[in-house]
């Protein structure tokens, strides 16, 4: 087991920045956290053993019922890029076009998406000391080259504010260019509806698909935010759009909840995100219809994905498949294809 | 509610991306200058109570996403606005060369009446500049906006570009030009003028609105 996994110990003398770049916020509580890290560790050395038995067996990663449940409980650091890259298609994509990425960045230029990928270079993971531009070696050239190959390969998509995110989180993980570049097309091309292209219409379709949803379920939080006249993209489209990054505890040492979330992405799809959305409202129902006006409202919004409750990525994990009810993906289908056309009628 | 006020107008910072519409809402709200930042998502927003000419305003400001497409999904946020800071940056030539789509926008989608003022955004960066304080001021003119260039980063006329923007909206309501109680005028009465108006005509009073838009 790598050593980032094993220490999540109050920072030895001081350390503020974890493994992988990322600064511990400031205010952060070890001893709070004390009893769910210590808990939490135990789970990762034991999932680890599993994975390593699994891994090693000939099965190796057909996506099994077996593979589902194991991905569900955490897949390992040092295995998380192979079985991303094995369950979403990544690899063998790669594997059936040898040197393409490279040959991307050798091809023909595209200025316009240079400039609007340079404009949020230095907005990327401000906080994480290894996206700076002093930083050696920096990730920003990584970056800039895996959103520039990705927005040639796919032109009509291009680079839209958030794949940033995605990419950025992506590089940190693989520590490659070019598994990042792949595991980015699968989530882009295959796992998420459009929500990058110019139009927006999944990520529009989505949003209302979630609404629906909250009607159904949380019928109280859905009437607060129709009576005052909030649209749910003012409170949801960010995570959506990052895939909680930057919006969950994204710390890949310790606090690993996006990691967790994104093992069940790639191998589930996007029925998870939906999943994460209406648990975390769920969870705070109370807290939520509390909120007296908008101001307020985007405010609870924003401090339900902070705290406890998603830090302790382990039993919230485990919420996520059982707190929010049955979620079909032939409901989500249906509520696609209606959300979709009531769009379409309105412009 | 702790806060009392007069007045509750509605703002939008629009712009192209990257133009320091973040930066602009940062220093106002905060004085400072955000070195850090994330870029927008969607939308966001912020609020400061500010004293205009005697009177308590409360700006309730949404900041926008800049990039083309993400306009699609803010144009909702439009509705109701009273007021806008148009926001380009001084060296970047092609951030100008968009503000006649960003002012169409507002004014379509908001209100014809939207007070709007334009920022050249950057002013530090004088060395850099693309864009001369003289053509944009023309602009201006030939748009009937106000226009200041502003500095997220030393703070200059970041306070004066808000103020100013409040100052018209009052003065119109002054003079009659704006209406606050007409529906979509981004414009609410806060609980001091509650109060004022309810004594003088209390069977009549305004229902008290939650502090939404
Ligand atoms: N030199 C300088 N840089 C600025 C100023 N305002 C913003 N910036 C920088 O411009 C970039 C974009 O700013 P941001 O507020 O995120 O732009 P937005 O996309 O319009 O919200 C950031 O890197 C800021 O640090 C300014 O007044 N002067
Ligand atoms: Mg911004």
């Amino acid at each position: 087991m790598r050593r980032a996994e094993r220490s999540p110990a109050p920072p030895a003398c001081g350390l503020r920045v974890d493994p992988y770049g990322f600064e511990r916020p400031e205010d952060f509580d070890y001893a709070a956290y004390d009893e769910f890290l210590s808990a939490y560790l135990a789970v990762l050395t034991r999932r680890a053993l599993k994975w390593s038995r699994l891994l090693q067996g000939d099965s190796g990663l057909r996506r099994t019922a077996t593979v589902k449940r194991y991905i569900r409980k955490g897949v390992p650091l040092e295995h998380r890029a192979r079985v991303w890259l094995a369950v979403s298609g990544a690899q063998a994509q790669m594997e059936q076009n040898p040197g393409y990425y490279q040959r991307l960045l050798r091809g023909e230029r595209n200025p316009e998406l240079e400039e609007a990928i340079r404009t949020d270079l230095s907005r990327t993971f401000p906080d994480n000391v290894r996206f700076r531009k002093m930083a050696q070696p920096c990730l920003q050239k990584a970056l800039s080259d895996v959103l520039l190959a990705y927005g040639l390969h796919n032109p009509g998509v291009g680079y839209c504010q958030g794949m940033n995110f995605i990419a950025g989180y992506l590089i940190l993980i693989t520590k490659s260019e070019e598994e990042s570049f792949w595991l980015l097309d699968a989530l882009i091309g295959r796992i998420l509806p459009d929500y990058y292209g110019p139009a927006m219409l999944g990520l529009k379709t989505d949003q209302e698909v979630l609404a629906e949803l909250v009607r159904v379920k949380l019928p109280a939080v859905a009437a607060l935010l129709d009576g005052h006249g909030v649209l749910w993209t003012l409170v949801v489209s960010r995570w959506f759009i990052c895939l909680f990054v930057d919006i969950l505890p994204v710390e890949i040492s310790v606090l690993q909840t996006v990691l967790r979330i994104w093992d069940c992405l790639f191998n589930e799809g996007s029925k998870i995100i939906f999943r994460v959305a209406l648990t975390l409202i769920k969870q705070h129902e109370a807290f939520i219809l509390e909120a007296t006006g908008v101001p307020d409202i985007c405010d609870k919004f924003r401090q339900i994905t902070r705290g406890s409750f998603v830090v302790e990525c382990h039993t919230f994990m485990q919420k996520i498949f059982s707190h929010p009810g049955s979620l079909s993906m032939t409901t989500i289908t249906r509520l696609r294809e209606s959300c979709r056309a009531a769009l379409l009628a309105q412009r | 509610m702790a806060e009392t006020y007069d007045f509750l107008f509605k703002f939008l910072v629009i712009g192209s991306a990257g133009t320091g519409k973040s930066c602009l809402l940062h220093q106002f709200i905060e004085n400072k200058f955000k070195q850090d930042s994330n870029h927008t998502i969607g939308v966001e927003f912020g609020s400061r109570v500010v004293n205009v000419g005697g009177k308590t305003v409360k700006l309730q400001i949404w900041d926008t996403a800049g990039q083309e497409r993400f306009r699609s999904v803010t144009r909702s946020y439009y509705r109701g606005a009273a007021g806008a800071l148009l926001v380009y940056d001084i060296t970047s030539r092609e951030t100008y060369n968009s503000l006649a789509a960003w002012l169409t926008d507002a004014r379509t989608l908001a209100s014809p009446n939207i007070v709007v003022i334009l920022c050249g955004n950057k002013k530090d960066l004088d060395p850099e500049r693309e864009v001369t304080f003289l053509e944009a001021s023309r602009f201006a003119q030939e748009n009937e906006l106000m226009f200041l260039e502003t500095s997220a980063l030393t703070g200059e006329n970041v306070e004066e570009a808000f103020l100013k923007c409040a100052r018209t909206i009052l003065n119109k309501i002054d003079s009659g030009e704006l209406d606050p109680e007409r529906m979509g005028s981004g414009i609410q009465y806060g609980d001091a003028s509650l109060r004022q108006l309810r004594q003088p005509r209390s069977a009549q009073a305004v229902a008290p609105q939650p502090c939404g838009c």
